[in-house]
């Protein structure tokens, strides 16, 4: 990057970050997790746990907008 | 402005997603349980004269787990958050990176919250045909994903025109347009909400319940995006140095 750039210019390049594919690995069990919580209405999880997962987070899913029963 | 590393990125992500998550679960408790208990009210009056439904889990549970719920998605969201920060910093507008962030956040807000409670609206228990949860279900993640496309569209025209000189008034209006013209499109075209709402259940209630939804997730992505991003811009240089600075330009 030429080094005459002045910090205060509008809008200024900024020098890209290095995302390794493991950040975004990490990115995608966020969104899995997040799915878990919040989708699962049988779709991957069944039984006892997945019951107790889906009236537990209730309140949550509804709260937070996600389509339920 | 100092290095940027990933790490630091997600790690200050991490952050803006447990106090964006404590926003949220207070704004649950405060704001969208009064609404869920007049909610639970319908439902009761309902099955009254039936045998009372064992329940799975007690009320007072699902108060905590919502809260709960609100903070591992905050959670869970900023770190995503805080990736695509980092992989798409350079192409995002503003000066700094506290107004990088919150734009990013912003979008993510009318990406994963706002245009979907456009379309598919949130409703109270008590509300919901259960032979549609799965169908209502991919509408609401597809859409999500639609819109999160529509963003990264809209960010890139704005890039691309500033990258080819024209000024930058003119690449955020065109920026700005591909994605309101985008949202609007998907929303025209995505399959309309299922009307499912009970006769019994009171538009007011309906309505309360929306408006107390969209406040929640608006808590958790405004405080998401302005935590990030103050997290992320660096510290003033102390008092003495400054002086010394003065003195020397003086
Ligand atoms: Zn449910």
């Amino acid at each position: 990057m030429p080094s005459h750039v002045p910090a205060q210019a509008a809008d200024p390049a900024v020098a890209p970050i290095r995302v390794p594919l493991l950040a975004w690995l990490l990115a995608v069990v966020a969104l899995v997790v997040s799915y878990l919580l919040l989708q699962e209405n049988g779709l991957v999880t069944t039984g006892a746990v997945a019951e107790y997962l889906h009236e537990f987070t209730h309140d949550g899913r509804h709260a937070l907008g996600v389509p339920c029963h | 402005m100092g290095t940027v590393t990933l790490g630091g990125v997600l790690r200050r992500g991490a952050l803006a997603g447990v106090a964006a998550g404590v926003a949220a679960s207070l704004v649950a408790f405060f704001v969208v349980e009064p609404v869920i208990e007049r909610a639970l009210a319908v439902e009761e009056a309902r099955a009254a004269g039936e045998p009372a439904a064992e329940e799975l889990v007690g009320r007072a549970t699902q108060v905590v787990g919502g809260m709960v719920a609100a903070l591992a998605v905050a959670i869970c969201l900023a770190l995503v958050l805080a990736v695509v920060f980092a992989q798409v910093r350079h192409r995002l507008p503003g000066r700094t990176d506290f107004g990088r962030a919150t734009l990013l956040a912003f979008l993510g807000f009318v990406s994963f919250a706002l245009v979907p409670a456009l379309k598919y609206p949130a409703d109270p228990p008590a509300v919901g045909n259960p032979d549609t949860v799965g169908a209502r279900t991919a509408q609401y993640l597809s859409l999500i994903a639609a819109a999160a496309a529509i963003s990264w569209l809209a960010v890139l025209v704005r890039q691309v025109l500033v990258a080819r000189g024209h000024s930058t008034p003119l690449a955020a209006t065109a920026g700005v347009l591909t994605g309101v013209a985008g949202y609007a499109a998907i929303m025209l075209i995505w399959p309309a909400a299922s009307g499912d709402i009970p006769a019994d259940v009171p538009a007011q209630l309906i309505w309360d319940f929306r408006v107390a939804s969209l406040a929640e997730l608006a808590a958790m992505w405004a405080t998401m995006g302005a935590t990030l991003g103050l997290l992320l811009t660096p510290r003033p240089p102390k008092a003495a140095p400054r002086t010394a600075e003065a003195t020397t330009a003086a």
